[in-house]
């Protein structure tokens, strides 16, 4: 048992994670469990079949009965798997009845129908254990997990009869009529074809099903021990135990080398001041992020192919559409409900119908709320977007086209000389984004920062609008957040190219 | 490297965990709701006797509402739970691992009808044991998981163990292994605990009757004892 080769995550589970990683388990190695199980179950069926002619039913329960034997070889199949080690089916058939013998009488009588059966067969199987021994340590092994045993042992069972039921259920489906008859006899029974169809999905059910609620109990009995022999502790300390020996050997056998390296190294990582320096042109960087984009790592192609009509069918354009007809139909059809159906019914007030009305009201107020509620959404989706998207305010500042006087600069000016920088530089600023978002028609959200925006202004194109917003923006933060007040010539310099950028763009 | 661990990353590059749910917890989850509608039904038609054929018109509206939205309701206003759920400790979240909403839950609930066939969820059931996640086809189409939900437990401190600060530096799994040996201290018999501290003799260097208490005090010094 080499616990560093466990291909199960060692860790605490509860009992429930623990049928869970049994189950996956199964499914990973199903087929190998699969057959390991169900090729010596064959080689029994078949001479029962043979021999139970006329009552297949008996052959398959005998198979059935004799499942603590087909468990065995998976188990052992899959004891040597968790732990890596090479194992194929025709080592684990040459095992086989070694395996079957093995407290070959209790399995198959008194502890045939246990609930723990899953769970236990390992103690027997992979421990060897029995007597007294197997008892107690059963004793230690069951503790808090019985009931999660026993679910798996019973819901196991469910399962079984679902997989078998609904094999047959599908072989009905699909059967054509006079064969479907031929399964029943004129009691309403299975007929002697039925029986043999329902033994088949019998016994590829309780083989198909095998492998999950074996390795089910399995992980449940890994679970157990990894948790009293603290498999997850061990791993960790041998990890540990491992990291430091390489750790000693390497200071002691790389110190001098590395001394050596060290003085090389620190001199050739310094980095050279070039790096800064290199700058790509505009071309040339649109190319290179072009061949980056073309690479495989932003998308694939990919080749589909799908039935077309040839000649595309033209639609028809009915006057009236069909679910009109449908629908005055239908109220043709339903109309006595409205009028007449009270005098035939017995009851002088008809209660059903008034429930139906009801409903039908209640049916269209909620349409008509669902509308109510979701109107903007609708609305918006009707409408042009970037109008209803607008935000009215962004970092706090309002931005909204009324808020903002229609001679921008003076007002700034006039509260620059009130010895206002604050007022003056954030009016300046929010209506800047104001007429960006209004006659620019940029996709300002309110979310966006202010650095955002200002990307977002270069990529709209304009340089010199783009230069401008950049100043105004650093200003404006500087004075913000950093409390420092500009010099009056920046002041009087931005406002200047306010005039040039907003003002006299829009003549 | 089998495992239920199911690894979602968020945005931030942060990786979320969980542990996907299988077959035989839901089941049992599901037969527990089961049985509460059926009681919930039972109850109603007894009280709806007295009103004759509107009661039973009644009777089935209510059973359609009950059968198609118990499930979606809980599952929305409930943290992903229905009682069967809760009972379990089992919940219904996106596949990201964010709760479920009203859509998915509704998209997940109806597709029942899919997982049903050809009778008592058989499809259903092929679809989780087939799946590395255990999603029925109901889960597939709606993006979500079942996984199940942490209980937090209290770590009880051995107040007679004194720290003792490593001699080497350890990483996470390795401190949490330190951790999980002092709490686990009782469950491990002693002479495991011997076999295990011996591992590490190339690290701690203690006398054979001290290894066992040399780790266990590590543990109780991650643990904040000083």
């Amino acid at each position: 048992m080499n616990l560093d080769k466990l291909q199960i995550r060692a860790t605490l589970r509860s009992g429930w994670q623990a049928l869970d990683l049994g189950y996956l388990m199964a499914s990973r190695w199903w087929l190998p469990l699969m057959l390991s199980a169900a090729l010596p179950g064959l080689l029994l069926f078949i001479p029962l079949l043979v021999v139970f002619f006329t009552q297949p039913l008996w052959a398959v329960f005998i198979v059935w009965w004799l499942k603590p034997l087909w468990e065995r070889l998976p188990l052992y199949f899959a004891s040597r798997k968790i732990f890596a080690e090479p194992i194929s089916l025709r080592q684990v058939f040459a095992e086989a009845p070694a395996l079957y013998l093995r407290q070959l009488l209790p399995w198959l009588l008194w502890r045939r129908l246990s609930v723990y059966r899953a769970f236990d067969m390992p103690v027997t199987i992979l421990e060897g254990l029995s007597g007294q021994q197997r008892r107690q340590r059963l004793q230690s092994l069951h503790g808090k997990y019985v009931d999660t045993a026993v679910s798996n042992q019973l819901i196991g069972f469910l399962f079984e009869i679902i997989l078998c039921s609904g094999l047959f259920m599908v072989l009905l489906f699909f059967l054509p009529e006079p064969l479907e008859s031929a399964l029943y006899n004129s009691a309403g029974e299975l007929a002697l074809t039925g029986q043999w169809l329902y033994s088949l999905c019998a016994f590829i059910a309780i083989f198909a099903l095998l492998p999950f609620h074996a390795m089910a109990g399995f992980a449940l009995y890994l679970n157990r021990r990894i948790e009293l022999e603290a498999w997850d502790i061990e791993i960790t300390f041998r990890n540990l135990a491992r990291r430091k020996q390489k750790l000693a050997s390497n200071t002691t056998s790389l110190l001098l080398p590395l001394l050596a390296l060290s003085l090389m190294v620190t001199s050739s990582f310094i980095p050279s001041p070039a790096y800064a320096v290199v700058e790509h042109d505009q071309a040339s960087a649109q190319q290179l992020i072009e061949q980056v984009l073309d690479g495989e790592d932003f998308g694939r192609e990919k080749t589909l192919s799908k039935w077309r009509f040839k000649n595309p069918v033209e639609e028809e354009n009915d006057k009236i559409p069909q679910w009109l007809i449908d629908f005055i139909e239908w109220l043709e059809s339903h109309f006595d409900f409205f009028g007449e159906s009270t005098d035939t019914s017995d009851t002088p007030i008809n209660l059903a119908d008034w429930i139906k009305i009801l409903l039908i009201v209640a049916f269209i107020a909620l349409l008509g709320y669902l509308l109510y509620r979701y109107r903007v959404p609708l609305t918006r989706a009707a409408a042009d977007k970037t109008d209803a998207d607008l935000p009215q305010v962004m970092f706090g500042l309002d931005v909204t086209p009324e808020s903002i006087p229609r001679d921008v600069p003076a007002a700034v000016m006039r509260l620059w000389q009130n010895q206002q920088p604050r007022e003056a530089l954030g009016l300046l600023y929010r209506a800047a984004l104001s007429r960006l978002l209004e006659r620019h028609k940029l996709a300002f959200r309110a979310s966006h920062t202010e650095a955002e925006c200002a990307t977002l202004v270069k990529a709209h194109g304009n340089l010199g609008l783009s230069d401008f917003f950049n100043g105004l923006t650093d200003t404006w933060q500087r004075l913000a957040y950093g409390h420092e007040v500009p010099e009056a010539d920046v002041v009087d310099d931005l406002c200047r190219r306010w005039r040039r950028e907003m003002d006299d763009a829009e003549v | 490297m089998l495992d239920t661990t199911y690894r979602a990353e968020i945005p931030g590059g942060i990786e979320l965990e969980a542990q996907v749910v299988g077959p035989l917890p839901r089941f049992l989850a599901f037969a527990l709701d089961l049985m509460i509608r059926g009681v919930i039904m039972i109850v109603l038609s007894l009280a709806m006797i007295p009103f004759g054929l509107v009661g039973a018109g009644l009777w089935f509206l209510v059973f359609f509402l009950v059968e198609w939205f118990y499930p979606v309701l809980f599952e929305v206003f409930a943290r992903g739970q229905t009682p069967g759920k809760k009972t379990l400790g089992i919940s219904v979240v996106h596949d990201d691992l964010t709760p479920v909403t009203f859509g998915s839950s509704l998209v997940r609930n109806l597709l029942r009808v899919v997982d049903f066939l050809p009778l008592m969820y058989l499809l259903g059931l092929i679809s989780m044991i087939c799946n590395q996640r255990f999603q029925r086809l109901g889960d597939l189409a709606a993006g979500t998981l079942v996984i199940s939900v942490k209980k937090t437990i209290k770590p009880r401190l051995l107040e007679e163990v004194k720290p003792l600060a490593p001699a080497v530096e350890l990483n996470r799994h390795e401190q949490t292994a330190m951790v999980d040996f002092l709490h686990r201290s009782s469950q491990i018999s002693a002479a495991r605990k011997q076999e295990l501290a011996s591992i590490l003799d190339g690290v701690t260097h203690a006398a054979d009757e001290d290894k066992v208490l040399t780790l266990q005090r590590i543990g109780a010094w991650y643990l904040g004892v000083r």
